[in-house]
């Protein structure tokens, strides 16, 4: 029953910390209290799949698999929810010692929870309908945590991003609908088996294609991404981290299902698909990043250069570029989630609230300790040694290499070198650049940025344990009849 | 009647993609209304046609899915709740601008 803890934890505090609306620090203190114990409840299923070797999985309200609804926490669902709650621990953090004017409303953590709730959801399911409620759960709550941002257009892009995210909705249940029309399940388990069976069943194809599109809506990939930026720039600092860091690894997680279970060879075109989106994505997110005037809209852009890096890994889809690929994405919800509260705390204490470049320049010179963390979460963002970044880019690489890429693997090679340019461009301009209107304020608490780029110092020094639990993942994900088995018995 | 449910759900659709296209906000919210009113039905399509009794205990006949059923419920019930919202969003941009021209809605482009 080991499951069931992560994912009622955040699910309870909803209710709980509405009720606690009129009293705001219990409320908040619940909320993180919480989200720890989530965070410890995450470890311990850890420990138990890594032990035992097998998922861990409850079929709710004890229907057998191909009835009910299953819940499995098998290693890919345990390793995307370490990610998922380790950084969410660190929102929470950040919130609770945030001065922004959101986090003061009786809503934000009920709604944070909320989007807690949803990822932990997404992660933890194995049925393609309940994937779809969580991925609402997260999208309604994260738009509406934009929307009451202190940013003036958080409305808009809280529009432009709903609105966007409903047609991806919309063609989920088209997926979804295609799917049970020619198989008759939606258990990913079930599902699996049958489309290995009868691979060609009228609407398989079609519902292929229509899942990879909410996939790559919900990952901000190339040329789905144009919410994202705006939408991860106008966001509080504390969502707009986890936005940046965590949802758009749904779309990975759901690719990445797509790929090595429910159309496990029979993918067709694409892994090519991928590649070359990714491959775009990695040169158009890298120069939209060093072209923007403001420090929370580059992190965003960056996103969707990382995430390109990501789809390549999982397009070669060779065991070692599926590790990769995976240690990608939870470094890079490390770093991220850092950067983007570090820039959002920048912005807290310029003398207007803004990230953008002309304000926030020379707010730096009062408080080296966030600069030396900007600037080993930047070099960690652009894969210098001895930070976590380097290790993800260098497996992908070296991944390449093996499956003899040469042509895709050269170009984003020079494309990441533009990281660095504009990685080090924010940090002169915040840090070194003079404004005399720059004054010594008191702002956002640096706890959460801290702890974050530590762990990211640390998987650079010490990666082993991270590597190895990737391996472990890829193992898994290399045979979808151990998946399978373990739910279907 | 199968033929007659493709067709309607299919110029539905035709109706919402033309409407999501339009420069206005709120054409573009009833768009999305159409739209994922043409998916729920063709959600419900999916399982209507294999049988005609509703799926009780000891129901004769060849009993229909009941599944898609209970989805389309709770896809109703999202989308519903994902309007109301679309609307209250419009609600404010349509006040600060004064416009629901998404040509005039400029603010983020600065």
């Amino acid at each position: 029953m080991t499951v069931l803890p992560p994912l009622l934890l955040p699910l309870l505090g909803v209710p709980l910390t509405l009720f606690l609306r009129k009293k705001r620090k219990i409320q908040s203190a619940l909320a993180l209290t919480l989200m720890l114990a989530a965070l410890g409840a995450t470890l311990a299923l850890l420990a138990t799949v890594l032990t035992t070797g097998e998922p861990v999985t409850v079929q709710l309200g004890r229907w057998p698999a191909p009835f009910g609804i299953t819940l499995t926490a098998d290693p890919l669902a345990v390793f995307m929810l370490l990610m998922a709650h380790l950084v969410l621990a660190a929102g929470f953090v950040y919130a609770a010692g945030s001065t922004e004017k959101v986090v003061q409303y009786p809503t934000f953590y009920p709604l944070f929870l909320a989007l807690a709730t949803g990822l932990t959801g997404a992660f933890l399911t194995g049925d393609l309908f309940t994937l779809f409620v969580f991925a609402e759960v997260i999208v309604i709550s994260g738009a509406a945590l934009t929307a009451m941002a202190d940013d003036r257009y958080g409305v808009e892009a809280a529009y432009k991003y709903f609105y966007i995210s409903t047609l991806a909705s919309a063609f989920f249940l088209l997926g979804i609908g295609s799917l049970h029309v020619s198989y008759g399940t939606l258990n990913l388990a079930d599902l699996a088996t049958r489309i290995a069976e009868n691979p060609s069943a009228p609407l398989t194809m079609a519902g292929l294609a229509f899942l990879t599109a909410t996939f790559l809506i919900k990952g901000a990939v190339f040329p789905f991404h144009f919410w994202q930026p705006d939408f991860h720039a106008a966001a509080p600092t504390a969502v707009s981290a986890m936005l940046s860091s965590l949802v758009v690894k749904v779309g990975v997680y759901g690719l990445l299902r797509l790929t090595t279970l429910l159309f496990a060879g029979q993918t067709g075109l694409l892994p090519s698909v991928l590649v070359v989106l990714g491959v775009v994505g990695v040169i158009y997110g890298g120069f939209g990043a060093a072209g923007t005037h403001n420090a929370k809209r580059m992190l965003a852009y960056s996103t969707l250069a990382q995430i390109g890096f990501m789809l390549v890994g999982i397009g070669w889809g060779t065991p070692l570029s599926l590790a990769a690929a995976l240690v990608f994405t939870f470094n890079h919800a490390l770093v991220k989630a850092a950067m983007l509260m570090l820039a959002g705390a920048m912005a807290s204490r310029a003398a207007v609230k803004s990230a953008s470049f002309e304000v926030v320049v020379g707010v730096g010179k009062y408080h080296p300790f966030a600069g030396v963390l900007f600037l080993l979460g930047g070099l960690a963002l652009a894969g210098v040694p001895p930070l976590n970044g380097f290790i993800s880019k260098l497996l992908i690489f070296w991944s390449g290499v093996q499956a003899a890429q040469y042509l895709p693997l050269a170009v984003i090679g020079v494309a990441s070198l533009v990281t660095l340019v504009y990685v080090v461009r924010s940090f002169v301009k915040i840090w070194f650049e003079a404004n005399p209107e720059a004054k010594p304020k008191a702002g956002d608490r640096l706890w959460a940025p801290a702890f974050l780029i530590a762990l990211s110092l640390g998987l650079g020094l010490w990666s082993q344990p991270l590597v190895a639990l990737a391996q472990y993942v890829t193992d898994w994900l290399g045979d979808p009849s151990l998946y399978i088995l373990s739910i279907l018995r | 009647m199968n033929l007659l449910t493709a067709l309607a759900i299919g110029l539905l659709f035709a109706a919402g993609i033309f409407q999501i296209l339009r420069r206005n906000l709120i054409r573009a919210a009833i768009g999305l209304v159409l739209i994922s009113n043409a998916i729920n039905l063709f959600l419900f399509s999916v399982g209507a046609y294999n049988g005609i009794a509703a799926a009780y205990a000891n129901a004769t006949g060849q009993i229909s899915d009941p599944l898609p059923q209970a989805l389309v419920l709770t896809a109703i019930v999202i989308s519903m709740g994902g309007f109301a919202f679309v609307l209250s969003l419009l609600y404010v941009i349509s006040t600060r601008y004064k416009t629901s021209d998404s040509d005039q809605v400029t603010g983020l482009k600065n």
